[in-house]
């Protein structure tokens, strides 16, 4: 005999995020870098900072760290993203 | 015309148990144990003993966006194993690992690679029929072993959750399997972990904790209370110099043949919770003993205490009659994730 049985994994329709528009060209734009505080994220974010303004044109690079590593982003880490162009959140060890 | 709630999610129609087995094993769906497939009417079943609509909101994961719902919390406690009765604590353990204080994202995600610590008090734990003496922290029963792995199931399946997904744990610890105790309340004058966290006597609830796994010691050479909690104290530190320094809830695990000691003495928890918490401490400079001098710096006379203040700890009267044994239950990094006791029937929402 059959059995029919049910979905345990969460319905991705329910989501409530929605994806950001995608700039076309990083050129003469903001980027912010959004660090976990971690050691390790110094030297990346260094070396990320350097190729995304010598080899992608950015404008301006805006470096900023979590409060909690292991927490979201502060509010005035969001409100502050309002103003850049784009945002890469790192994740380091 | 029937009158069972309407369940939303997906429907499989599979040939036979063991199709049901490997359909959910092969996406991923479980712990590598086999499940009890989660038809409609097993699911509707714990719906209906709780008392729960199956959209009810458990609660919200804030990093993901992810309302959590009854109905999906409980296909996973049905495919953990627990029956009708054992849901309604299911669903309070959920409920507080999305409180905020938990810090479900952060504790569940870290390579650090804790469990989630549920210990279960109040009447409900003779109505399921837990146990919390024989072997207390493993296998002791079987509701306390499926309530503590519909909590993981439900992380892998509602949070992505899942060993190289969000759990980025280097190694993690059999816990993570399931991680439950029920508190020995019938065997000790004390007042349980939730009575003294939520004021009330005969409230059944349940308290979670981001944590490691138990760290076992022994002490059957004395009656005194010091001498024993010095070795609780002794195994702390060890867990503050070979894993993490920083403060937070930490649990002890207290079973009988010890605490007829601090009962004869007169010592009540708020004691145990008071000693430990002038004892546990350690300097920078200790790390240095197990191949940490490199960390030690110029900071080495700094102290650091293993409780922020007395009552991180949690203080646990379970485990079998015989055996001067005791384990420290650490916690997962410090105080970033925090123990959250909730009541079992609260609505969060409503």
């Amino acid at each position: 005999m059959s059995l029919q049985v049910l979905d345990p994994t969460y319905d991705e329709d329910a989501t409530i995020l929605a994806l950001a528009d995608r700039p076309s060209t990083l050129a003469d734009l903001t980027v912010g870098i959004v660090s976990n505080g971690k050691h390790g994220t110094q030297p990346f974010f260094a070396a990320l900072d350097k190729v995304l303004r010598e080899d992608h044109g950015v404008a301006a690079v805006v470096h900023v760290t979590k409060s909690n590593y292991s927490a979201p982003a502060d509010a005035e880490v969001m409100d502050h993203a309002q103003q850049w162009h784009a945002l890469i959140a790192g994740v380091g060890d | 015309m029937s009158n069972a709630p309407v369940l939303t999610s997906r429907r499989f129609e599979l040939a036979d148990g063991m199709a049901v087995q490997e359909h959910y094993h092969s996406r991923g769906w479980t712990d590598g144990l086999p499940i009890v497939p989660p038809t409609g009417d097993a699911v509707t079943a714990g719906l209906e003993w709780a008392g729960l609509p199956p959209d009810h909101l458990v609660g919200i994961e804030p990093v993901l966006q992810r309302a959590i719902t009854a109905e999906k919390v409980a296909i996973n406690a049905v495919m953990a194993g627990c029956l009708p009765a054992h849901f309604p604590v299911v669903v309070t353990a959920v409920t507080a690992m999305l409180a905020e204080p938990f810090l479900l994202q952060g504790a569940t995600a870290s390579t650090g690679g804790c469990g989630v610590l549920l210990i279960v008090n109040g009447p409900v734990r003779l109505e399921l029929g837990m146990d919390g003496t024989f072997s207390a922290l493993g296998a002791s029963d079987r509701a306390t072993t499926c309530i503590g792995r519909a909590v993981r199931l439900v992380l892998g399946n509602l949070l992505e959750v899942r060993p190289g997904g969000i759990d980025r744990a280097t190694l993690g610890h059999p816990g993570k399997i399931s991680y439950c105790v029920a508190e020995d309340e019938e065997h000790t004058p004390w007042p349980s972990v939730a009575e003294e966290r939520l004021g009330d006597p005969h409230v059944s609830a349940v308290t979670a904790m981001a944590a490691l796994a138990p760290r076992q010691l022994m002490n059957e050479w004395t009656t005194e209370p010091e001498e024993i909690l010095d070795t609780f104290v002794a195994e702390i530190k060890a867990n503050m110099t070979h894993y993490s320094i920083w403060p937070g809830n930490y649990a002890v695990v207290v079973p009988p043949q010890l605490r007829q000691h601090f009962d004869a003495a007169g010592w009540s928890k708020a004691d145990i919770r008071h000693y430990v918490f002038e004892r546990a401490r350690i300097h920078r400079r200790d790390w240095a003993t197990c191949g940490k001098g490199a960390v030690v710096g110029r900071k080495g006379d700094d102290e650091y205490a293993a409780l922020p203040d007395p009552d991180h700890l949690l203080v646990v009267a379970a485990g079998g009659p015989a055996g001067g044994f005791g384990a420290v239950i650490p916690p997962w990094l410090g105080h970033r994730s925090r123990a959250v006791t909730m009541p079992i029937g609260a609505c969060v929402d409503c």
